[in-house]
């Protein structure tokens, strides 16, 4: 069985559409994204009388035309923002009342995803092209409702799923970090969710952990050591492992035949843990590449053939 | 969910996410590009070579050197915030140019090639640590000991131990370490010009002679030395100034080996692009250069002042006295650090040994990035499954990535060796540069075609709004780039002077590339034969 997984996508559409095209591009039978599928950033069009305006990386950018309006809107979402129409008004309204940026920033993730799953559905040929979503720490909860009613793609948090002989386990949540997300939770926490889902598994040498968080200390989770304002320390040249304690623990004690990763966009890499095989394929989503791992399992011998990261 | 509205009327908003972090202060970017751009171990060790184009002047070459690598930072800092991970020129010309292209880019000119820096580094060591350290405490024996074959050799490989330790303990301390590392080292350089500003000439000749005769007991050691340089080198020093230009021209290759680096360190993280991260990026690179450079003036011109000739004709005939086999001999054994020199302006050995002491955190601050290069590039090597999986492998224990260091060390001492017994190698220090020169020449090509390759990449990037006179100004830096490594290599290559151009130093050179490209080669053959297409990596998926 040949798998592709990607992660860390964060609202770029660009990357999504990839992702679709994943498992014929790679001729994988499964195609799996790892969390932190929503985006990070909001970018207001100000709708004006006769025109629309917006300032996208530093520059001003005017729209006469809906033609014009569409293509800046499709730059946005290519690079993982989502545009947001607003007249001055309502503008002034998102700035000024508290909780209007993130009932706004809401409305636009849902929008975006539905409209992502819509996609998904011809894609992925009406689910006969096997499709695995998870959430991340950076995502809503409100996301899990939508994939869940998706009838062409699986929603993975939680569950124990059976790939034809394989089972997958999934896990979202992270260790604390810096920014404090919608899905994290201290180590003993997450290493009692984990064991909660890992006891339910039949044979752990045909187990693939699919875990947001990579293990502590594998390589797979360096990120840039940040100071107290959040800014790269020496010049962004020192950097520390920054992953779960719980995930590598159970790891550690379980001796899953594959763990994929993500979570750490800098720290692209491969693992071995025992005889895991534990793989972040990292995620550039801002430069509308979508790094991925492809892993091929054996079947009869519960085994990982081949792998090999790719920039695609 | 927070929110930040950035600015009064906000043109974005943004959630509370991983990842969204702040840029790097540009103080610690500068620093950095200091440090790689090292004045005082790379810049003064190659101002010694100056009497190999004896009508050169160095000052005017450092500066015109100095604006042409401005155009590099530009080019560079316009890669950095359109890719800006830390791959660097690996990332950069896989992903623009093609993946054979970039390994072998990448393999030679950040690991192989710094199989030759380990012993140069040494080499630096020997000449402004162990060398004038031994000197002044009074074992001059032990000193020209440093100064010959054994010593440089033992040096190399302490250097190598080194900097295998410090890349074993990682960046984070010795970050701190460089740090202190550099205000230290500017005290030191500080202390090195007052004095050399309060001293006149007179004062500067009587020290030499009264110290040299103390430490070596040679009479009369400034007269015999500039004696020595014409009488045996033939050499005679230029009046100080920037004219010959064309001659100067020719120094231009040499001080590529201190000036070209001011990129070395340069990365960028965090998301939430813009044109003010294109600011941040070049002004790291540019400020560090340009303080080097700054640096360099103050102290040609504070030497020209106090020392006169004696610099330049001190170097010419220990170089000279070097290369002639043992037909002559320099009155001062020992490599002329012009930092021992300037102690020597203050009669107290205690004095003498802490500037040494102080000039040598220079050294420190910079040994330790000797191998972390090879270390990234040997790991995405391993990653992308063109290198073995092993070499990848980090111990459980002690955190040591031991294949990896096992394949730059063990090379490391093996040049270490050659560069140390057998003096025509020595005379192969610059391949040092033209080997990286190679490299960076690859990403400036990548930079002028990137609008063109990898258009929707180039019109997302901030690098592509910064513009003169509505044309972008990054690609334009790229085709500067490419005519300073262009004329660069046209000269190592074909002038007999910079050492490079033997058949040997070609096939040395030539030789790291076909291994690179033999390495990837049997990776392609055997990853095929497991079933896995390297050809894939880099391909992208249609978006459609």
């Amino acid at each position: 069985m040949k798998i592709f997984f990607a992660t860390d996508i964060h609202g770029s559409e660009t990357c999504w559409r990839k992702f679709l095209n994943a498992a014929a591009f790679y001729k994988a039978d499964l195609v799996i994204l790892g969390g932190d599928v929503t985006g990070k950033v909001m970018v207001p069009i100000v709708a004006h009388t006769g025109y629309w305006q917006a300032t996208i990386r530093g520059e001003a950018v005017r729209m006469e035309t809906r033609e014009e309006l569409a293509r800046v809107e499709n730059q946005i979402r290519a690079r993982g923002s989502y545009p947001a129409v607003v007249t001055p008004d309502e503008l002034a309204e998102l700035s000024a009342t508290e909780g209007a940026v993130d009932q706004r920033f809401s409305t636009e993730m849902m929008a975006s995803l539905d409209r992502w799953l819509d996609m998904a559905d011809g894609k992925l040929r009406g689910g006969e092209i096997g499709c695995i979503l998870n959430g991340g720490n950076d995502d809503i909860f409100e996301i899990d409702e939508l994939i869940e009613s998706s009838p062409c793609v699986t929603f993975a948090e939680g569950k124990v799923l059976d790939l034809d002989g394989f089972s997958l386990i999934s896990m979202g949540w992270t260790n604390p970090t810096p920014w404090d997300t919608f899905r994290e939770a201290p180590e003993d926490e997450l290493a009692a969710k984990i064991e909660a889902v890992a006891a339910q598994v039949p044979d752990m040498g045909r187990t693939i952990f699919n875990f947001h968080a990579p293990p502590y200390g594998t390589g797979l989770d360096e990120a840039p050591a940040l100071d107290a304002s959040l800014r790269p320390m020496h010049g962004g040249a020192v950097m520390k492992p920054v992953g779960s304690m719980a995930v590598r623990d159970s790891i550690m004690a379980h001796q899953p035949l594959l763990s994929v990763h993500g979570h750490i966009h800098e720290s692209r890499g491969v693992k071995k843990m025992g005889r895991t095989l534990a793989i972040n394929p990292g995620s550039v989503y801002g430069d509308g590449v979508l790094q991925g791992a492809l892993i091929d399992l054996d079947l009869k011998k519960a085994k990982v053939r081949r792998y090999l990261l790719v920039n695609g | 969910m927070a929110a930040e509205a950035a600015g009064e009327a906000p043109t974005l908003f943004l959630r509370k996410a991983t990842g969204l972090v702040r840029g790097w202060s540009v103080r610690d970017s500068m620093i950095y590009a200091c440090l790689s751009t090292n004045v005082v171990t790379l810049g003064i060790f190659e101002f010694s070579y100056q009497s190999f184009f004896p009508k050169g002047q160095l000052l005017t070459a450092v500066l015109i050197s100095a604006v042409w690598v401005s155009f590099l930072v530009i080019a560079y800092a316009g890669l950095i915030v359109t890719i800006p991970r830390a791959g660097g020129d690996y990332v950069w010309q896989t992903r623009i140019l093609f993946g054979g292209l970039g390994f072998v880019m990448a393999a030679t000119g950040w690991w192989f090639i710094l199989w030759l820096w380990a012993p140069i580094y040494g080499n630096v060591l020997s000449a402004e640590f162990f060398q004038p350290l031994l000197a002044t405490l009074g074992h001059p024996s032990a000193a020209t000991w440093f100064a010959g074959h054994n010593g440089v050799f033992l040096v190399s490989v302490i250097t190598i131990l080194l900097a295998g330790f410090l890349v074993s303990l990682g960046m984070a301390g010795y970050a701190k370490l460089q740090k202190w590392c550099f205000y230290g080292g500017l005290v030191g350089f500080a202390i090195v010009l007052i004095l050399l500003a309060v001293n006149n000439h007179a004062d500067f000749v009587s020290s030499v002679n009264l110290e040299a005769q103390k430490i070596f007991g040679i009479h009369n050691a400034f007269g015999a030395t500039n004696a020595g340089a014409l009488k045996n080198a033939g050499y005679v020093s230029p009046s100080f100034g920037f004219t010959p230009i064309a001659a100067s021209m020719l120094l231009v290759p040499m001080m590529m080996f201190y000036l070209l680096w001011p990129n070395w360190g340069s990365t960028l993280y965090g998301e939430i692009r813009g044109a003010s991260d294109f600011r941040r990026v070049f002004i790291g690179m540019f400020g560090g250069l340009w303080i080097t450079v700054l640096l360099s003036v103050l102290f040609l011109v504070l030497v020209n002042k106090t020392m006169g000739s004696f610099y330049n004709n001190s170097s010419a005939l220990y170089w000279g006295a070097y290369y002639s086999a043992g037909k002559y001999a320099s009155p001062i054994p020992i490599w002329p650090y012009p930092v021992m020199f300037v102690g020597w302006l203050v009669h107290n050995e205690v004095f003498q040994v802490v500037l040494i002491l102080l000039m040598f955190l220079w050294f420190l601050a910079w040994v330790g990035t000797l191998f972390l290069s090879s270390t990234r590039v040997i790991f995405a090597a391993a990653f992308d499954r063109i290198l073995p999986d092993r070499a990848a492998e980090v111990s459980e224990k002690r955190k040591v990535p031991v294949y990896s260091l096992i394949l730059m060390l063990l090379p490391a001492v093996l040049l270490s060796a050659l560069y140390a017994y057998w003096s025509k190698f020595y005379t192969y220090t610059l391949d040092a540069t033209v080997v990286i020169a190679v490299t960076y020449l690859f990403s400036a090509i990548a930079v002028v075609i990137l609008p063109f390759r990898k258009p929707e990449l180039w019109k997302a990037s901030p690098a592509s709004r910064i513009k003169v006179l509505g044309v972008p100004i990054v690609p334009v830096a790229g085709v500067i780039t490419i005519g300073l490594l262009g004329y660069n290599l046209y000269e190592w290559l074909t002038n007999v002077n910079y050492g490079v151009n033997s058949n040997d130093s070609l096939l040395y050179m030539l030789g790291m590339y076909v291994l690179a490209v033999v390495i990837y080669l049997i990776a392609w053959f055997v990853r095929r034969r497991q079933g896995i297409d390297l050809g894939l990596i880099n391909k992208e998926i249609p978006v459609e």
